[in-house]
């Protein structure tokens, strides 16, 4: 039952974003809002990690996050709320990163 | 079939008021017979670990009402190996009888269940 | 599809504006909220007392109009909200407290409403920590 997991949290100075990633099933997805997309800046060191995660076309990024920090999606698939819904859908199940 | 939970704690006993409320999330539904499981994952696995004094920062035993999970109901009870080893725990000196698991078993945890809560 | 969404984080969080644009996003797509929960911080997101600066956005009042306008079942945690101070005229007076500050449209429960929401939703959705 594949999990769609949701992180909010900046990866630097966090453990979230490291602990999921050891957690992340093979089908899991993986969506990145709040300050959870710097992990996505150009140049960091969690793009690289991210990148070598492999999660291919299941990382997700929220669209106005990534505006109001002036970071792109790269590697993340660009979503906005109505794509989150339909992913909340498309997985069995969110698990959020409280 | 009641949908299943797994209640995920992240956080060290002494952090607020967020162990303890994953636990009442856990006590709650062991109340209603839900299949509940609990998992204590990153600083969650320092609530496990032995002979706190809580009264030392005027704290409740949050270990008691751990310890109160499987007359709840709630008997799944799971640790990261991870985590334990990260932080120095041993996992045969824990103060709640739990299920070490590698992250290997752990994406299999998290897999079986119908739901997640993580805080 | 029906979802129970709880939220965690207090009005000016960014977690709680973005479950509420999300619980809006559910509802536009056709879906049913079965109940909206508030715990830990979260029962700050259902203060009546919350006074947004001017120039920013005032979420408890958008969770209030959102929750009155689409008569929805919003459940504010009590253990949740008495350890916060967040009392409904009941409370408060049980209590001996000089401040009512849960309106109507939230209600006060238990956890057994948040499990009773996931039972009967088809997905479960938190919102907080940040």
């Amino acid at each position: 039952m594949p999990t769609l997991h949701v992180i909010s949290h900046s990866p630097f100075g966090d453990e979230r974003l490291i602990s999921c990633l050891r957690l992340l099933g093979s089908e899991d997805g993986l969506l990145l809002c709040g300050d959870a997309v710097y992990a996505l800046h150009d140049g960091s060191e969690t793009q690289r990690l991210l990148q070598a995660a492999g999660l291919g076309q299941r990382l997700f990024a929220l669209d106005e996050d990534l505006q109001a920090r002036a970071i792109t999606g790269g590697l993340a698939k660009v979503v906005d709320y109505r794509a989150f819904v339909a992913l909340s859908l498309h997985y069995d199940k969110v698990n959020s990163w409280l | 079939m009641a949908k299943s939970m797994l209640i995920i704690s992240r956080q060290a006993p002494w952090n607020g008021p967020s162990a303890r409320e994953a636990l009442d999330i856990a006590l709650a539904g062991g109340a209603f017979d839900l299949p509940l499981g609990m998992l204590f994952l990153d600083d969650g696995v320092f609530q496990l670990a032995p002979h706190q004094q809580p009264a030392a920062v005027q704290q409740k035993n949050l270990a008691a009402n751990l310890q109160a999970l499987p007359m709840f109901g709630v008997e799944a009870l799971f640790a990261c190996q991870h985590s334990l080893a990260l932080r120095g725990l041993a996992a045969d000196t824990l103060a709640l009888p739990v299920d070490v698991l590698d992250d290997a078993a752990l994406q299999a945890l998290i897999a079986r269940f119908d739901q997640v809560v993580t805080l | 599809m029906k979802f129970a969404i709880a939220v965690f984080s207090p009005a000016h969080a960014p977690s709680s504006r973005r479950a509420l644009r999300f619980a809006e996003a559910v509802l536009a797509g056709g879906h049913e909220i079965a109940r909206l929960f508030f715990y830990q911080d979260g029962v700050h997101s259902a203060s009546a007392n919350v006074v947004a600066p001017q120039d920013e956005q005032d979420i408890a009042a958008q969770w209030r109009a959102f929750i009155d306008s689409h008569q929805l079942d919003a459940v504010v945690c009590i253990a949740a909200a008495l350890r916060r101070g967040v009392l409904d005229e009941t409370e408060a007076s049980r209590y001996q407290r000089p401040a009512v500050n849960l309106p109507k449209p939230w209600e006060l429960s238990g956890l057994g409403q948040l499990h009773e929401a996931a039972q009967q939703a088809d997905r479960l959705i938190c919102f907080g920590g940040d």
